[in-house]
């Protein structure tokens, strides 16, 4: 049985959010080894100001109540909790260079590479997902 | 119900996934053996933490729920825990309960709660020592345990006491297909 998990984060709203990185805490908290690949709009879950203000989707506004109400972790919190669990974060660097970011407009702790990189890390991963 | 943990957890009013994570954070403050009861109003975390166990190895031993709090039960196992049955004389799980004498079980008290044999005495391994005058010499005494590795180092323990009718219980209550007494 593989004992990694990886995962593709490539969508930048708070559900994806939400969906990558409580999927990533709970394999971590069950001893896997995880990883993130962030791409694209996936870069805002872990852009220093881009993750306090992850967008709801168009028309699911009114979920807020439903978070606050379940008491739901914020996504700066489950970003922590992850990275002391040590599920690795890669930033995508073709994706950063479009963007016209560095390393300093993201979160403390990450990596960047390239799409080989994150392949390397997922070739003997089961499962591998994508947000 | 109050029964007897080493550690406890609140986790009440957090959602999924912060009752697995507390969890696991509080396991690594754990020696083997010892139990944790874990208290969460989320709904789902009796199927997560039951899976959570599985994945990891320690025993998820069940879930009691008392005014919309689930308290679950958790006893903390490492894969690297010997596997040495050594007193000499056992006895099958059939047997026992065919016999007069008593069945003591050696097991926690949270695991005796939730499902023993009926008849059953139950003295945690760890009380075992202290509590040596509830038992009788002469009466024949079946040890079990969960998987009777604790039920043998307290049958040799009973034996090093003068106990000389003591049978460790082989297989343990993994295999007991009978009745289950529980105390929940």
């Amino acid at each position: 049985m593989s004992n990694k998990v990886a995962i593709i984060a490539s969508n930048g709203g708070l559900f994806d959010a939400y969906k990558v990185f409580n999927i990533a805490t709970a394999a971590a908290a069950s001893e896997k080894e995880v990883a993130i690949f962030f791409t694209f709009e996936g870069l805002n879950l872990i852009h220093k100001q881009g993750m306090y203000a992850l967008p709801m989707p168009a028309g699911a506004e009114h979920y807020a109540e439903g978070f606050a109400k379940a008491n739901v972790p914020a996504i700066s919190q489950l970003v922590e909790m992850a990275q002391e669990l040590g599920v690795k974060f890669i930033a995508c660097q073709m994706t950063m260079d479009v963007m016209g970011l560095t390393t300093e407009d993201f979160i403390d702790g990450i990596e960047v590479g390239g799409a080989v990189t994150f392949l390397e890390f997922a070739k003997d991963a089961a499962p591998s997902l994508t947000f | 119900m109050s029964i007897k943990v080493d550690f406890q957890l609140d986790a009440k009013g957090f959602s999924c996934p912060m009752p697995i994570v507390k969890t696991k954070k509080m396991m690594a403050e754990l020696v083997d053996g010892q139990i944790l009861e874990v208290l969460a109003t989320d709904k789902g975390s009796k199927a997560d933490l039951t899976a959570w166990a599985e994945t990891v190895g320690h025993q998820y031993i069940g879930t009691v729920e008392e005014e919309n709090v689930l308290k679950h039960y958790i006893r903390k196992c490492s894969n690297d825990m010997l596997d040495e049955k050594t007193f000499e004389h056992t006895i099958e799980l059939e047997q026992v309960t065919k016999r007069e004498g008593l069945i003591l079980d050696a097991r926690e008290e949270v695991e005796f709660a939730f499902g023993h044999i009926e008849g059953a005495k139950s003295i945690p391994m760890g009380e075992l020592e202290a509590r040596l005058s509830e038992l009788d010499k002469e009466q024949e005494i079946y040890v079990i345990c969960r998987t009777g590795k604790r039920s043998d180092l307290a049958a040799q323990r009973l034996s090093a006491h003068g106990f000389a009718r003591v049978y460790n219980v082989l297989p343990g209550m993994t295999s007991w297909k009978g009745t289950l007494i529980k105390n929940i």
